[in-house]
């Protein structure tokens, strides 16, 4: 019975006093590849990436640095997945995708944006978690004919930036990840 | 030994109790815009932001005071508590319901929310701005924008009046909602 009402006690304030941060252990960027993968009957491929992205990076990097070029994931920290050349319009649009990413990352990332374009087959949606000391950035992007998943670690201050643009804060952080990636 | 027990039991209950009471008062300013996840299926668009009260502060941080643009956004933020924006674009007109927008405007009949812009147009529809005060102070801001083929629901949580709004627009996922100055207006 003691041992009961002081178990109760703990799980008490576990629940009050939990901090919202990061699951070291669930490697969710492969879940979210899995799930695309399923839901769509895709493979995520290894590929060399566009060049063209590096333009794009300047140019926004510039922009968010205040006319000072930089990175914006920290050294190290990049992981995409990449799937070319697929019908994702093949697979009605109904919301399963981001139903099962909400339910999948809902207890410890945090929707920040969601885009969604059932028509043109678009989909954009982007999940932050606190890591300590730095922010985790997930981003999964589907388009008609390719998709791809992004995380990324970023500073407060990047990050502090990033959310002042929220719709576009996907495009910034795929640009900058394209050129610079360790593929899973 | 089992009374003690007994006691830091109910007095964990308690703080935790008091703990989620005083959350659910910060957000009073929070309208639940769940009613809307019907509308997605239509729209050929939706956009939904969700910025919380610690992103916020991340942010503000960061911001500098020197700088007399982000200084001024820095001042409009601290308080703020969150930032919840939900944006639905149709390709033809008809695709939402009065009853869609009403889900919405019912909440913001409720006390403590005051209508302090109303503007309609059958062109470019309405554009409806509530603030909801507790007491003399302000916990929440809700843009209500409707026409005919786009429906945009902004609630801005915390200490925020239609100046702040307006010096938000186009940042934080905050629409350019091309607010005039114009005298409030009691509902």
């Amino acid at each position: 019975m003691k041992r009961s009402i002081l178990s109760g006690m703990i799980f008490l304030f576990a629940i009050a006093a939990a901090p919202p941060v990061v699951n070291a252990k669930g490697d969710d960027f492969k879940s979210v590849v899995k799930v695309i993968e399923q839901i769509y009957g895709v493979k995520h491929q290894q590929l060399p990436f566009l060049a063209r992205a590096g333009m794009k990076t300047a140019r926004t990097m510039a922009r968010i640095a205040g006319g000072q070029k930089r990175r914006i994931a920290e050294a190290g920290s990049v992981k995409v997945a990449f799937f070319e050349d697929h019908d994702f319009t093949s697979v009605k649009n109904d919301g399963n995708l981001r139903r099962s990413l909400n339910s999948m990352l809902g207890t410890t990332w945090s929707p920040i944006i969601q885009m969604f374009a059932p028509r043109a087959h678009d989909q954009s949606y982007i999940f932050l978690r606190n890591a300590g000391h730095k922010f985790n950035v997930l981003v999964v992007q589907i388009e008609t004919r390719e998709a791809w998943v992004i995380q990324i670690d970023v500073s407060p201050s990047t990050l502090a930036a990033l959310l002042q643009t929220p719709d576009e804060m996907g495009k910034i952080i795929s640009d900058d990840a394209m050129t610079n990636y360790d593929q899973e | 030994m089992r009374t003690t027990a007994i006691k830091l039991f109910i007095f964990a209950t308690l703080v935790l109790l008091i703990s989620i009471g005083t959350t659910a008062q910060a957000q009073g300013g929070r309208v639940e815009l769940s009613s809307l996840d019907r509308l997605t299926a239509k729209a050929s668009q939706t956009v939904d932001v969700s910025i919380d009260e610690r992103l916020i502060q991340t942010a503000a941080k960061v911001l500098s005071s020197k700088e007399p643009d982000e200084a001024k956004v820095k001042e409009i933020v601290n308080g703020l508590k969150g930032i919840y924006v939900r944006s639905f674009e149709f390709e033809k007109e008809g695709e939402y319901a009065a009853a869609d927008v009403e889900s919405i405007r019912s909440q913001l009949r409720g006390p403590g929310w005051t209508r302090v812009l109303n503007v309609t147009s059958k062109r470019e529809g309405a554009l409806e701005v509530y603030i909801m005060t507790d007491g003399s102070s302000i916990g929440g801001l809700a843009v209500l924008a409707a026409d005919p083929t786009e429906l945009t629901v902004v609630n801005l949580i915390g200490p925020v009046d239609l100046e702040k709004l307006r010096a938000l627009e186009g940042s934080f996922g905050i629409p350019e909602l091309e607010i005039e100055s114009t005298k409030p207006k009691k509902k």
